[in-house]
C-alpha cells in the first residue's frame, strides 16, 4: 500500500490538492501519480523519437 | 495518389520499390545513393525527402509515383495530399543486425540494441497510433518475410490495395531468388 514517498513543498502540495479536485480525482495521490505518469512517458517518447533520429541520420536517410 | 514505401531503415522499402517499378507504376528516385553491397539492386531513393521536414515543396511532383520516405519523416507529409503507405515489418532483431553491418564502418555510439529496440517498438507504436486517425492515409502492413516466401499473394493484395492494375507477376518475380534462399537458411539455421 504505502510505496517510496517523495518529499514535496506543502504550497505546492495545497496547490495539487485543489488541482486535483478541479480535475476531479477522487484522491490527491491519484492525480499525482497520473500527471508523473505522463510526464514520465512523455519523456521516453521524446527519448526514443531522438535516438530513432540519430540512427536514421546515421545510417543516411535522413539530414 | 501518391504511393509512400516506407518502414525502419532495413526493413525491405528498397525491395518494395523494386516491386512497384516490376508492377509497372514509376518510382519517384534520383539514383544518387548508388548500389552497394548493403542494397546491390540500388536504394530507390530521392535525395530531396531527406529534408521534407524543411521543403515539401516537391510532394504534387510525386503524384502517380511511389516513394520511399523512412518512417520518422511520415509526420512531416502535409495533409492535403492522399498517400497510400506500405509500410514494410520486419523482425526487429533482422533490422539492427542488418542497420549494425552498416553502420560497422562508423562509429557505434548510442543505445545498445536491447534499447534501441524498445525505442523502435515505441516508434512503430506512435506512428500507427499517428496514422490510424489521419483521413489522407491509407495504410498496409506489409511483412517482409512473407514477400520473401510468397510473393505472389503479397503482390496481389498490394494491387488490391492501390486499386492499379500492377503486373503482379513481374512483381513476384523481381523478388530475388537468393533473397528467399537467405530467408529460409536463416530460419533453419541454429
Amino acid at each position: 500500500m504505502f510505496g517510496p514517498r517523495i518529499k514535496i513543498d506543502r504550497g505546492l502540495l495545497a496547490s495539487l490538492t485543489k488541482a486535483s479536485r478541479i480535475a476531479g480525482y477522487a484522491t490527491v495521490d491519484e492525480f499525482i501519480t497520473h500527471v508523473l505518469e505522463r510526464a514520465a512517458a512523455e519523456c521516453e517518447r521524446a527519448e526514443s523519437e531522438d535516438e530513432v533520429r540519430k540512427r536514421l541520420q546515421g545510417l543516411g536517410y535522413m539530414d | 495518389m501518391i504511393v509512400v514505401v516506407s518502414g525502419l531503415p532495413r526493413s525491405g522499402t528498397s525491395l518494395m520499390m523494386q516491386m512497384q517499378e516490376a508492377g509497372g507504376l514509376p518510382v519517384l528516385t534520383d539514383n544518387k545513393r548508388k548500389a552497394d553491397v548493403h542494397n546491390p539492386r540500388g536504394y530507390y531513393e530521392y535525395e530531396t525527402v531527406k529534408r521534407l521536414a524543411s521543403d515539401n515543396t516537391w510532394l504534387p511532383e510525386a503524384e502517380g509515383t511511389a516513394v520511399k520516405i523512412v518512417s520518422l519523416l511520415l509526420y512531416e507529409l502535409p495533409d492535403d495530399l492522399d498517400y497510400h503507405v506500405i509500410f514494410m515489418r520486419r523482425r526487429l532483431a533482422e533490422v539492427l543486425r542488418s542497420q549494425h553491418r552498416m553502420l560497422a564502418a562508423q562509429s557505434m555510439d548510442g543505445p545498445d540494441d536491447d534499447a534501441m529496440r524498445q525505442h523502435f517498438e515505441r516508434h512503430l507504436t506512435e506512428l500507427g497510433q499517428w496514422a490510424a486517425v489521419k483521413q489522407n492515409i491509407h495504410w498496409l502492413d506489409v511483412d517482409f518475410q512473407e514477400v520473401i516466401t510468397t510473393p505472389s499473394p503479397i503482390s496481389q493484395r498490394i494491387s488490391q490495395f492501390l486499386g492499379l492494375q500492377l503486373d503482379e507477376q513481374s512483381m513476384a518475380a523481381s523478388v530475388h531468388p537468393l533473397l528467399h534462399r537467405q530467408v529460409v537458411e536463416h530460419n533453419n539455421g541454429p
